[in-house]
């Protein structure tokens, strides 16, 4: 492969993965600006996403079928994991809806080792294996069903954000949960509402991405943590997470190309510490001292 | 210490038995013992961080893994003998936590937990990367045992009387610690910093201190580890030992000093009773089976608990006191 095709298949690559931790960090911030939560089985959900596809096509359901299938699970498991454990909490602080949320983590990573094993699992790609060839790299229709993905996934949230009833009591939400609650919204069921949307969110990102990374027990916690610092480098915003997700996808790309492949998960985390540290420089040396 | 009576009776009583528990139990107590005591003074500085000066960092389980990689690597490659490395280590991870610490402590709540949960995943792969050096995902293998000049620590007695004496240690520094002028500092900065600042405070340099002292305790225990294991490898410094240590400090309770100490015993037994009830069953029993069961336990015990064990005994012992009209002390 010359040098110029080889910069293609990363930036392929790159975008790819980039637009995954996208959807991720959309859902982090769906549920982060609505009920101060940073949901760590985020990640859990986009590797159930896969498994439970794996395990419904086990039982003889076709595709379709079985992707439906998981996406509701999914998104019931969210919400009851809402119900259970999120919502009961008497003394609720930062420090303990963490604990609970890294604690349930560990349960579905648990739960589904003990059921399925430690073997990575697949489906097939969607619309066949046919190769694509973009000048000198290679890429498969799996990738274009991702692209797609981040395209509807955010056209469909900016238009029910803006357009809808429902969704501009959602961000007005995010903007002051008090005020919000004053106005007569009521705040606890729209956290029972997203949870279940950043659960389904989440499983159909595990789902398209299956075919190309395959999925096992604990690829959860990783994609999730990218889809974070994506979330947290974009300052919780849609575009921002977005710009923050495909340039960590193409650095990613990138790293694991012409330094180590081994290392690229490690990347991402430095680029998350990195800019933590830059960011309280920044308030620090701007206007005044701000404390956040 | 100046402590009251009390709690040198019972301090006496610990010891005690501590002492005499393995000329009445056989070596399967022992073993189990020597987790709790390797594991809870784990806890106890992670506890201390978290609970008493709110400093959420959650890379408790990279000292522990470092000082234990450094000291073993050492120890492999015949560079310094087991003592002199787990000094070695100390300094080292002092000097990492130091250089760490300074930048990250700015930050607080989420995004501390967030960085330091980032360093821990970091610290994880690469030492699975770095194969010549730390032997990569496989382990390290063939650590001598720990020895001091000819006095070489064989069975599992003597790795329980060290890292009891270790523990204990680590023990009755916090609460010297937390008895001193340092230790009202950290109390007021965890209650409120703006307070404590106004008071003069230096903030940012106590929260330097403690996180470099716990980070060496650590190291310290990892160390002791290592020897007693012989073996190291990546998957002791990542996730499932976190989850470990959060049961460990919720069961326990984090508001007092002993709490995770209480919660280690707890916990190391009860891994035990699951799997000698489960093991017949559930074949695979790996960290992160144990991790599922800690995961559920936290839950529960922060939603009907939050105070744990020691925060239940000491409403007790508050009740009792009040009922039978007792003074307080």
């Amino acid at each position: 492969m010359t040098l110029f095709s080889q910069i293609v298949q990363y930036t392929i690559s790159g975008i790819t993965s980039g637009s995954i931790y996208a959807v991720i960090g959309i859902c982090w911030s769906l549920v982060y600006l609505i009920t101060k939560v940073l949901n760590f089985t985020t990640g859990e959900f986009v590797m159930l996403g896969g498994m439970l596809t794996w395990g419904f096509r086990g039982t003889g359901l076709g595709l379709v079928p079985s992707v439906l299938f998981a996406i509701t699970c999914t998104i019931l498991i969210s919400m009851i994991f809402e119900r259970i454990a999120i919502r009961p909490v008497r003394f609720p602080s930062e420090m303990t809806y963490m604990m609970i949320t890294i604690a349930a983590a560990s349960v579905i990573k648990g739960v589904v080792l003990l059921g399925w094993g430690s073997e990575t699992r697949t489906i097939p790609d969607f619309f066949g294996t046919e190769v694509i060839h973009v000048f000198g790299a290679t890429m498969t229709s799996q990738i274009l069903c991702v692209l797609g993905l981040l395209v509807i996934v955010t056209l469909g949230l900016s238009l029910f954000l803006n357009r809808t009833l429902f969704g501009k009591a959602l961000r007005a939400s995010a903007i002051n949960v008090t005020g919000a609650s004053l106005m007569g919204i009521d705040i606890s069921r729209f956290r029972f509402f997203c949870f279940g949307l950043a659960g389904g969110l989440g499983a159909i990102t595990g789902i398209v991405i299956t075919p190309i990374t395959f999925t096992g027990y604990e690829v959860g916690m990783l994609t999730g943590l990218k889809g974070l610092v994506a979330a947290i480098v974009g300052g919780w915003t849609m575009t921002g997470t977005m710009v923050a997700a495909l340039i960590l996808g193409l650095l990613e790309g990138f790293g694991a190309g012409f330094i180590s492949a081994g290392l690229k998960d490690v990347f991402a985390l430095l680029v998350m510490i990195l800019f933590l540290i830059v960011r309280t420089l920044d308030l620090t040396l701007g206007k005044g001292r701000v404390t956040r | 210490m100046s402590g009251t009576s009390r709690e040198k009776f019972l301090w006496l009583i610990l010891i005690t038995v501590i002492v005499v528990l393995p000329f009445v139990t056989g070596s399967y107590v022992v073993g189990v013992m020597s987790f709790v005591a390797i594991f809870g003074g784990l806890a106890l500085g992670m506890g201390l961080l978290l609970e008493q000066a709110g400093m959420f960092s959650l890379a408790h389980p990279t000292w522990f893994g470092l000082g234990g990689y450094v000291s073993g690597i050492l120890a492999v490659r015949g560079i310094a003998p087991p003592w002199l490395g787990t000094i070695f280590s100390a300094v080292f991870v002092g000097i990492i936590s130091y250089v760490i610490g300074a930048p990250l402590l700015r930050l607080k709540g989420y995004y501390l937990a967030c960085a330091t949960f980032g360093l821990l995943l970091i610290v994880e792969i690469t030492m699975g990367q770095l194969g010549t050096l730390t032997g990569g995902n496989e382990g390290l293998m063939g650590i001598p045992p720990f020895s001091i000049g000819a006095l070489v620590l064989e069975t599992d007695v003597h790795y329980y009387y060290l890292s009891w004496v270790l523990c204990l240690g680590c023990l009755w520094l916090l609460y010297n610690l937390m008895d001193s002028r340092m230790g009202r500092a950290i109390k007021s900065f965890s209650d409120s910093e703006v307070a404590a600042k106004s008071m003069g405070i230096n903030v940012p340099w106590y929260k330097l201190k403690v996180f470099i002292l716990t980070a060496v305790m650590a190291s310290m225990i990892g160390s002791v580890y290592t020897f007693y294991l012989r073996f190291m490898e990546p998957s002791v410094l990542g996730f499932p030992l976190l989850v470990e240590l959060v049961t460990m400090i919720i069961i326990g309770g984090g508001k007092t000093l002993y709490g995770p100490l209480l919660g280690a015993f707890v916990v190391m037994w009860l891994r035990e009773l699951i799997h000698l009830s489960l093991g017949g069953f559930l074949p695979r029993m790996s960290a992160q089976v144990d991790a599922l069961f800690f995961g559920v336990i936290i839950i529960v015990i922060l939603i009907f608990m939050p105070g744990g064990l020691s925060g239940w005994t000491d409403r007790l012992l508050y009740l009792g006191r009040r009922t039978f009209g007792k003074a307080g002390e």
